[in-house]
């Protein structure tokens, strides 16, 4: 009899072999439902920064402390990397090996002047005073940006896996989807981003200290 | 000219895009834009722009997203360092923003192009998301002061 979650292959137009019980690659349904739950999670976070803004007594507040451009380039490096993402993806479909090897170191390298521009700034804020403890601001900006940070190291450490899979050949046209699964994962850590620079870095950056809160004297902590 | 207006503006699987025209036999139909059969130029630019009917891009379509989103980021930045908006200033950047998370989300997840079944997944998730975001803005906010 047959059952009604039976799995059954199917051939993509790339040639790959897709398990399915759906109708739908299983693996890349699975990966959209944990984008969906990460949604949540991230838009949790998102709404603990906002509702915490303005609440801190005492300094460093955002505006004296964010450096908008700075972020602006580390957040075009990481739209750069999408876009090298998604060319990567598209010659390893074609089964262009080199430029689709290519365009995933690509992605790792972008990856990680990221995360060095992260570390940068995290270390930076910590040398003048702000760190989780420090007010409600510090707080939710550590645990926000360092959860996307986590996130983003992940994101290199499964490329780079995925690179040298694609230099020794493991990596083909034919098993393509797991390129495609990264880069679902890669473009929402930068969605993810678009939407924390917007919060964070644009909307939140003239934040002074609020009334009745101690204005911030640099080199005071 | 018309010859490179044509390599710009058509793609016929020979110009400079080199998009691959629709398999009508595909099950899923074709992704329409809002002018429907109206002015062919016009309905033209938006097929190019919007890569509607196709399955997938090309390289050269993906690096005109790329260069998009850079320019609304570059827009992004002038607007908060340059322009005093006041007021305007956070829903000016929450629509750029919305902007860029659309193509990003379209394009390079293949949303645009891929079955409907997942943009409804990640669309029910964001609906739940933003549920989340706007239960605990209004708990918090009308829960009581909260100050360190």
């Amino acid at each position: 009899m047959a059952s009604a979650s039976a799995t059954y292959e199917i051939k993509s137009e790339h040639g790959e072999v897709i398990n399915t019980s759906t109708g739908l690659s299983n693996k890349k349904l699975l990966m959209w439902a944990f984008l969906g739950s990460d949604v949540m999670f991230f838009g949790s976070f998102i709404a603990t920064f906002l509702v915490y803004r303005n609440r801190s007594l005492v300094g460093p507040y955002p505006a004296d402390i964010l450096d908008i451009p700075i972020t602006s380039v580390s957040t075009f490096v990481l739209l750069m990397s999408s876009l090298a993402m998604v060319l990567a993806l598209s010659y390893v479909q074609e089964g262009r090996k080199k430029l689709g090897t290519l365009w995933i170191f690509a992605v790792v390298v972008l990856g990680a002047i990221f995360l060095l521009f992260q570390v940068y700034e995290f270390n930076h804020f910590a040398k003048v005073g702000l760190t989780p403890r420090t007010n409600l601001f510090g707080t939710t900006f550590f645990i926000l940006t360092g959860l996307h940070g986590a996130h983003v190291t992940l994101g290199v450490l499964w490329l780079m896996f995925l690179g040298f899979g694609s230099i020794k050949g493991t990596l083909r046209a034919d098993n393509a989807i797991d390129l495609e699964l990264a880069g679902l994962y890669w473009h929402f850590v930068d969605i993810v981003w678009i939407v924390i620079f917007t919060v964070i870095y644009l909307i939140s950056a003239r934040d002074v200290a609020p009334p009745g809160s101690v204005p911030w004297v640099p080199g005071a902590h | 000219m018309s010859n490179f207006l044509n390599k710009i503006l058509y793609h016929d699987g020979r110009g400079w895009w080199d998009l691959p025209r629709t398999q009508w036999q595909e099950p899923n139909p074709k992704m329409e834009g809002p002018l429907g059969d109206g002015i062919a130029p016009i309905k033209r630019i938006w097929e190019i722009t919007t890569a509607a009917n196709l399955h997938h891009g090309t390289p050269a379509f993906y690096v005109l997203i790329g260069a998009i989103l850079s320019i609304i980021t570059i827009v992004e930045v002038w607007a908060f360092a340059w322009l005093f908006l006041g007021d305007l200033l956070v829903p000016l950047m929450l629509v750029l923003s919305l902007g860029k998370f659309v193509l990003v989300v379209g394009f390079f997840m293949h949303l645009k192009f891929d079955r409907k079944y997942y943009a409804w997944i990640f669309t029910a998730c964001m609906v739940i998301g933003i549920g989340i975001f706007v239960a605990l803005l209004l708990l918090l906010n009308y829960g009581g002061q909260v100050q360190q």
